[in-house]
């Protein structure tokens, strides 16, 4: 029971995290009808410029935290720059494979900058490392403290989505592309737009992440291919879908992990994925959405 | 009932709650051309979708030459020779006309993988007779001259001409037409209803044709069909339809109506 | 036929490349034969993204299955590589016909999804199956002999590659001008109206993923075999890149210009080979800057400059036509 109930908090943690990479998916794709498939790097990235100027030269955590929010921005709009809004018109395989591209020249940038394969840069946590005890179970405190900013974000975000101008903007857009044009709403911008809000909530993760686990240049694949997964379960298109989405997938790989074996953690989500395309193609809430394709 | 070609017997379609057919009958008999016409929304499309297997019907039956064909895939229905144009136009657009034609007789070849990858004799002259057959099929349409250019390349009014090229060179029983004057030049148009004769007369075709260019309808279809909300409303030649005050209610009549306000 | 046409400089290439072990020294041996698996890889993955229009990412899984299912069968049961080899293709095909189930009803961004999620388990498979697959550290595989021919393992490994390459180039090119290539197309610039044309989805999206499944899975035996040695590192997203790299540079939908593109980036692979981020940021970047400044990639380049490049979809009529007909462009006379 009390390995049920870690477990469980576990993987609602690492969920959360999830949740807010699949929020940035959905948020790009809701606009755009496409994936970026640089979000994982963009996200490595900026958890890389928080441990730089966090660790590196002294800066306070939560500022660092807020340069990562502001350098994920910067890299989301110039992924729209270099590879969506050239090739807007052009066939979704181009498109996506640019932003393969980005992504492997983020990687290798990572790689160089910070170190080769195989080299963790540690982070040092923001709360007491020593394991607490709440009721008879353990509780690690970083994880509470990474699932309060998770929340703190996916709140700051929706606020942003329904109380701005930018975020309403952004929702008539993603509504109706056409409808929004002629209200005389610029649409490249709210593609920009879009893809800097993706990659700043990711910025946000990062270092929201960061002093949970180590930072290293290759990890940024392996969560954006969950995020991925779990903004699909959602159904794509959907904002708590993508939460949901990304939570479950958390708690799946925590449980696996916890009751077959610390490889399975990894791989779980994997299976989760093929499963579901295979016999949902749309999502557990996903909704039949016209998709360019 | 049996010299039917193509029957459509009691289709309902509903999309989210909505019916989009209700109960359609509809009997094509082998040489016709008939006219489908309706007010947008009045589920003609859906009509051609249900016949050429792209939206199964939730009530309802569809026989070729007898047989059913619901259920099955558009592609195996297509190969009991049931051809159709889109809309829009539907070339593919990395391929030359010629090629684009060669693909329409995907099913009447046969060559398998074996004998295309090590260009076995009997699948080059099957190859040989396709492109014969393609040339042949753009003669027909008078566009012999465009066969090496590339399907991009062309004008609307062009694809949608090779596009009916495209459905024909498989000879098959019966081919639904989704507006396909649409894009048309007017030079073009005036040939129009004479190119849909010659393919029923010259290549025994049967043509079911969605059109909102009335005067063509009126002009080429021996049967009529109106459809309005989801629901067929009359049926006859094109003057007993034209005379019928139903359809001049709810479609003609919109129709007329703005014509002799405009005028 | 033009001097510089497709013929000449492919018979001339080819040439080249039969001649080159007699002055090539071992690592130019090497990597000549790196590009000769290489090429099968590019033609293999054209086939099924620039042809048929799949964006899948499965290709450097289905490398790996060839190269492990072809190390393995030798370590594990004792069998020759000449049984081993084919086997592991084999393999390899089956796991492509697999993974093509869902891509029926999986298109686009999901089918890109599914198809990186089967990348990823694979890759765990080879990390984490131990009593298999040997883990991280890899294994190395007996090597090959050529007896009774009196010949090198890196000179018969060569030659084997060149044949391989020269017969299943051949067979890509006959089959993409074939009704079959055709169809691939047609699937790939309108899955609805292929439909309605008789072309049966499942089964041409199925052999598209059948035939990149075969070609790298022939890749990752010569792999395996030129090496002696396999790891899960070899096939993981960077190798997936290199393929992607590969077509989008020779260009999409161009058999030849597969062989181009993955000769080119051999190279430029070698040229890096040092410093692995700098390997990353070079190919990020050669995908990047040829689709926004060369879509085409180099046989569009081709196409559009050099005479006798073009690549028709259907056997051109040469033989039957006076050639003055066949490549002059105006003057098409109605027959």
């Amino acid at each position: 029971m009390e390995l049920l109930v870690y477990l469980l908090l576990s993987g609602l943690t690492t969920g959360s995290l999830y949740a807010l990479i699949a929020l940035g998916i959905v948020v790009v794709n809701k606009a755009t009808a496409v994936i970026n498939f640089a979000h994982g790097e963009l996200f490595m990235f900026s958890g890389f410029v928080a441990w730089m100027l966090h660790v590196q030269m002294g800066v306070p955590y939560l500022p660092s935290l807020l340069a990562a929010v502001a350098f994920g921005f910067l890299l989301g709009a110039a992924t729209d720059l270099i590879a969506f809004r050239p090739l807007k018109n052009a066939n979704i395989i181009s498109l996506v494979l640019a932003t393969i591209g980005i992504a492997f020249m983020l990687r290798g940038t990572a790689r160089v900058i910070w170190g080769g394969k195989g080299d963790y840069l540690p982070f040092p946590p923001i709360t007491s490392p020593e394991p607490i005890m709440i009721g008879g179970i353990m509780v690690i405190p970083q994880q509470l403290a990474v699932l309060a900013g998770s929340i703190v974000i996916m709140v700051a975000f929706a606020a942003f989505f329904r109380l701005t101008r930018a975020g309403k903007m952004m929702q008539a857009t993603a509504d109706n592309a056409k409808a929004a044009t002629l209200a005389g709403i610029r649409i490249d911008r709210i593609y920009m737009l879009s893809f800097g809000t993706g990659a700043a909530i990711a910025g946000a993760a990062a270092a929201l992440m960061a002093p949970l686990t180590l930072l290293y240049p290759d990890m940024g694949f392996s969560f954006f291919i969950k995020g991925f997964a779990a903004a699909v379960l959602g159904g794509l298109t959907s904002l708590p879908g993508a939460v949901l989405g990304g939570i479950s997938i958390g708690i799946i790989e925590s449980l696996a992990g916890g009751y077959l074996h610390s490889s399975f953690i990894e791989v779980s989500a994997f299976i989760v994925i093929m499963f579901v395309l295979v016999v949902r193609p749309t999502g557990l809430l996903g909704s039949t959405r016209f998709r360019r394709v | 009932m049996n010299e039917a070609l193509l029957s459509v017997r009691g289709v309902s379609v509903s999309f989210g709650g909505v019916k989009v057919l209700d109960g359609i009958d509809l009997d094509v008999k082998p040489g016709e051309i008939r006219g489908l016409i309706g007010p947008n929304g009045a589920g003609k499309t859906t009509m051609l979708n249900v016949i050429c297997g792209i939206h199964p019907p939730h009530q309802g039956d569809v026989l070729l030459d007898g047989v059913s064909i619901v259920g099955r895939k558009p592609s195996a229905i297509a190969r009991l020779g049931l051809g159709r144009t889109f809309q829009t136009s539907q070339l593919f657009r990395g391929m030359t006309v010629l090629e684009n034609l060669m693909t329409g007789l995907h099913h009447r070849t046969t060559a398998g993988f074996v004998a295309a990858s090590l260009n076995l004799r009997r699948y080059r002259e099957e190859e040989e007779a396709a492109e014969e057959a393609a040339r042949q099929a753009l003669e027909f349409i008078g566009m012999s001259a465009f066969a090496d250019r590339p399907a991009s390349a062309l004008s609307f009014g062009q694809q949608r001409v090779i596009e009916i090229a495209r459905t024909l060179i498989s000879d098959p029983k019966v081919v639904l037409l989704d507006e396909p004057a649409v894009g048309l030049s007017l030079n073009r148009l005036a040939e129009f209803d004479t190119l849909l004769r010659r393919i029923r007369d010259e290549k025994g075709v049967t043509l079911i044709l969605i059109e909102h260019v009335i005067r063509l309808v009126m002009d080429v279809c021996d049967q009529v069909t109106v459809l309005s909300s989801g629901r067929r409303i009359a049926e006859g030649t094109p003057d007993a339809v034209r005379n019928d005050p139903g359809v001049i209610e709810a479609y003609l009549g919109k129709e007329l109506r703005a014509r002799h306000s405009a005028s | 036929m033009a001097l510089f046409g497709r013929r000449n400089v492919l018979v001339a290439m080819l040439l080249f490349a039969a001649v080159a072990p007699t002055f090539l020294n071992a690592y130019y041996l090497f990597v000549a034969n790196t590009i000769l698996i290489y090429v099968l890889l590019a033609i293999g993955l054209n086939i099924l993204v620039g042809y048929a229009g799949q964006l899948a990412f499965a290709n450097a899984a289905m490398f790996g299955i060839g190269a492990y299912g072809t190390g393995l069968l030798q370590v594990h049961f004792g069998w020759p590589f000449w049984l081993a080899f084919p086997l592991g293709a084999l393999i390899a095909t089956m796991v492509g016909l697999a993974i093509s189930l869902p891509a029926l009803r999986l298109s686009g961004l999901y089918l890109a999804l599914s198809t990186l999620a089967f990348a990823q388990f694979t890759q765990w498979v080879f990390l984490n199956w131990e009593p298999v697959t040997f883990g991280a550290g890899g294994f190395k595989t007996p090597p090959i002999s050529f007896a009774p021919l009196p010949i090198s393992k890196t000179l018969g490994l060569y030659y084997l590659s060149l044949i391989l390459v020269m017969v299943l180039f051949a067979l890509a090119q006959n089959l993409v001008r074939s009704r079959i290539g055709r169809a691939f197309v047609a699937v790939r610039d309108g899955e609805i109206a292929a439909e309605s044309l008789g072309v049966d989805l499942l089964r041409y999206k199925a052999l598209a993923f059948g035939i990149s499944g075969f070609y790298a899975g022939i890749a990752g035996g010569l792999y395996s075999a030129m090496l002696n040695f396999v790891s899960p590192e070899g096939f993981d997203l960077f190798q997936m890149v290199i393929h992607k790299a590969m077509i989008i540079v020779g260009g999409l939908g161009s058999i030849v210009g597969s062989v181009l593109g993955a000769g080119t980036l051999v190279f430029v692979l070698e040229a890096l080979r040092k410093v692995k981020g700098v390997q990353e940021i070079a190919f990020g970047a050669i995908l990047v800057g040829f689709i926004l400044f060369m879509p085409g990639g180099i046989i569009g380049y081709l196409k559009e400059k050099v005479r006798g490049w073009e690549e028709p979809l259907h056997r051109a009529r040469a033989s039957r036509r006076p050639p003055v007909a066949a490549t002059s462009e105006s003057s098409e006379v109605r027959p």
